[in-house]
């Protein structure tokens, strides 16, 4: 079998060329790098990765914790992360925590005895006390999803308070009355800021806060549906609600229709995450983007900077991706420019 | 006689920049500006996703040139090779990054500063896929942005400005105070070029960003607005077409001019015969340097109290032979010039020395005096 001793000999050049032709081949001339991926062709050589990982001490591979893979903002955050890593060179091994912090903390010693050279953690519901683990190992680690206040954690975060402050109070400038809101599950932090920005904007335009307006929702297409029924029931028809998540709007609109409403001449509808289908159902869902293609690969691009540069770790970095509101059709404002701009 | 210039501490071997525009997409475009004789190159945007362009995406008249291309379609991590590969071709780059937060933006910045290059421009004014206010248009916004950036870089940070702001003056005071090493001024403006009346159809499919020589006159004006209000260097932009409109630039205040329309409508050879041209007409007047004609024409920007209003009408060097050209007659709206037996008669009694016949003449027999 070639290994790269051979192949340096048939290329005429240093083991060390041929290994940063492997590791960096930024760094090698395109002409002697071309001359010996041609030569590795010939001999059908295949780098040992586990020899690799024993001799560099890394395994270029890297753990992604998120949440729950079908809920549509995760593989958007796993393109972006793998976007970065696989033109580097690294694998990444993915779980799944169900939002249980048992299972998080499971998935995190899992893949820290994998000896990923870094980690992700997507939406993480543990504390500080369960990253302790992976900063005694010095493994460099980046979270994803909302703000933390630790100076020695990297993030990259949105602001979902302000994101639902934008949504709410886009329907009260476009001069809906009795605005609803269908939350998220009240156990997540995210779920309490969006519902915090809902009330901001409602106190600051002197609209009354209605807790009955508030119903709870499980994120899921269903939770959309049972809650805009349970509203009706409980309270009648809102002018607009501000729905926590496109999934739950999804199921909002397809409950509302199904009741002989339209959207948005009866109820009009804003979402939060903008995820692909937003723009394709009728009406367009107008929607909060939320920005995980973008955060997965700054996310990326740090984690790939703590692992390439260790020195770099003086100092920890919270890296803001701005959420931005997505006119479209489902909230009723007919201000055309603003949906080409938005 | 030299051509050099020293701008935000970097010596350029001459003031012209190629702008940040799909003409310096990539290290290989990047390397032909360079070759064409360019003091330095500003890369297309750089910004942390990248986002397909449409087709067709650019469009241009007689008078300028509308694009609706967004950003750079390398990533983040392929500029760092193109970069390296034009830094070692010796190349002056700065690198003009786009982002929507503070922190990020500082990110880019940081990045791109590891890449080698020796400046940074913000792409602050996109007319296009940025929303209907221009990032640059909110003062705590663009001082946030700025001085994060400045903060956390060592090289020079330039802002990049657009006309389609209420008060450019305070937001080049903003950007100082944040400690911005220079200003260029202006980036495209937000345009719609032309309409196809049969179709109905505007001849791109969104609003997009407007160059070339018929922005020229709202770029000089922004340039001497920033340079009379602000004391970091100016880099001028904005329908520059020969060595005369950089001459015009800088003497309104700009240390350095941008190009990009007129190399993409013309080729690169432009840049050549502006170098040539430039320094002959230096030579001519017996300047020693670019810096000797900066700002000099700023003198001559008055407020109207400062005007002295004195009793011009126009008047004629030599009869016109005529040529059949009327446009002295067409254009008084005072209907001071006449022909009276085969020959322009002007009327003094009505002329009120406004000029435009002046200005219209071709053959420059008109002139104002008392």
């Amino acid at each position: 079998m070639t290994n790269i001793r051979k192949v340096s000999k048939l290329a005429g050049v240093s083991v060390a060329t041929v290994s940063r032709v492997l590791n960096h081949p930024e760094s090698v001339s395109e002409e002697t790098r071309n001359r010996i991926l041609k030569i590795m062709e010939e001999e059908n050589y295949v780098p040992n990765s586990i020899a690799r990982s024993l001799s560099t001490n890394k395994t270029n591979t890297i753990g992604l914790i998120i949440p729950n893979i079908l809920d549509p903002l995760y593989p958007s955050i796993t393109k972006g992360v793998e976007d970065v890593f696989f033109k580097k060179g690294y694998n990444i091994l993915l779980s799944n925590t169900e939002y249980d912090a048992k299972r998080e903390k499971d998935c995190i010693e899992m893949l820290l005895s994998k000896k990923v050279d870094g980690l992700i953690i997507c939406s993480s519901i543990l504390g500080r006390e369960g990253f302790e683990i992976i900063m005694k190992q010095k493994v460099p680690f980046v979270l994803v999803g909302e703000y933390i206040d630790d100076s020695d954690i990297n993030i990259v975060y949105t602001d979902y308070l302000s994101g639902a402050y934008m949504a709410t109070k886009h329907l009260i400038k476009a001069g809906y009355k009795v605005i609803a809101h269908i939350s998220g599950p009240m156990n997540r932090k995210v779920s309490k800021e969006k519902l915090e920005g809902y009330k901001k904007a409602l106190l600051e335009a002197g609209y009354p806060y209605d807790e009955e307006y508030v119903i709870e929702g499980n994120n899921q297409i269903d939770g959309g549906h049972l809650a805009l029924k349970k509203m009706i029931k409980k309270k009648g028809k809102p002018d607009a609600i501000f729905v926590a998540n496109d999934l739950m709007a999804l199921g909002t609109i397809e409950a509302i229709k199904a009741l002989g409403y339209a959207v948005p001449k009866d109820i009009a509808i804003v979402g939060f995450d903008d995820i692909d289908v937003s723009s394709l159902i009728e009406p367009k869902l107008t929607t909060v983007t939320h920005p995980v293609y973008r955060m997965g690969l700054t996310a990326a691009r740090l984690l790939l900077d703590y692992i390439l540069d260790e020195e770099e770790t003086c100092f920890k970095q919270k890296i803001f991706i701005q959420p931005m509101l997505k006119v479209r059709k489902s909230c009723g404002f007919d201000n055309r420019i603003e949906e080409i701009f938005s | 006689m030299s051509l050099s210039v020293d701008f935000m501490g970097i010596k350029l071997k001459n003031p012209i920049i190629v702008a940040a525009s799909p003409l310096t997409g990539n290290g290989n475009m990047i390397k032909k500006a360079i070759q064409a004789g360019a003091g330095a190159v500003v890369t297309q945007t750089i910004a942390n996703e990248v986002r397909k362009n449409v087709r067709p995406r650019i469009a241009a008249n007689f008078y300028g040139m509308q694009n609706i291309e967004l950003y750079s379609n390398l990533t983040l991590e392929e500029w760092e090779r193109e970069i390296y590969d034009v830094k070692e071709k010796g190349a002056v780059v700065i690198a003009n990054i786009l982002a929507h937060t503070p922190s990020e933006m500082a990110y880019i910045a940081n990045k791109v500063e590891r890449f080698g290059v020796d400046a940074i421009e913000l792409g602050i004014s996109i007319p296009h896929g940025e929303g209907v206010e221009l990032l640059i248009s909110d003062k705590k916004r663009l001082y946030n942005l700025t001085k994060t950036v400045v903060d956390s870089v060592e090289i020079p940070v330039m802002v990049k400005f657009s006309p389609n702001v209420s008060n450019l003056t305070a937001l080049a005071k903003t950007v100082e105070e944040a400690g911005a090493s220079a200003i260029s001024a202006i980036d495209a403006i937000r345009s719609i070029l032309e309409v196809d009346i049969d179709k109905a159809k505007a001849i791109l499919p969104t609003y997009g960003g407007y160059s070339g020589e018929g922005i020229r006159p709202i770029a000089l004006a922004a340039v001497a607005n920033i340079a009379q209000a602000v004391k970091i260097p100016v880099s001028g932009i904005g329908g520059i077409d020969n060595y005369k409109n950089v001459i015009e630039f800088m003497m309104l205040g700009a240390s350095t001019v941008q190009i990009c329309t007129s190399l993409m409508k013309n080729g690169y050879d432009k840049i050549e015969e502006i170098l040539i041209e430039l320094e002959r007409w230096l030579g001519e007047k017996g300047y020693s340097s670019l810096e000797d004609i900066r700002g000099q024409a700023l003198d001559s920007l008055k407020s109207f109290e400062e005007i002295p209003i004195e009793p011009y009408t126009v008047k004629m060097k030599s009869q016109c032979s005529g040529d059949n050209c009327t446009k002295c007659l067409k254009s008084c709206i005072y209907d001071a010039i006449s022909i009276r037996n085969n020959r322009i008669a002007i009327d003094d009694s009505k002329c009120t020395g406004c000029g435009l016949c002046v200005s219209l003449c071709k053959k420059e027999i008109l002139y104002l005096d008392w």
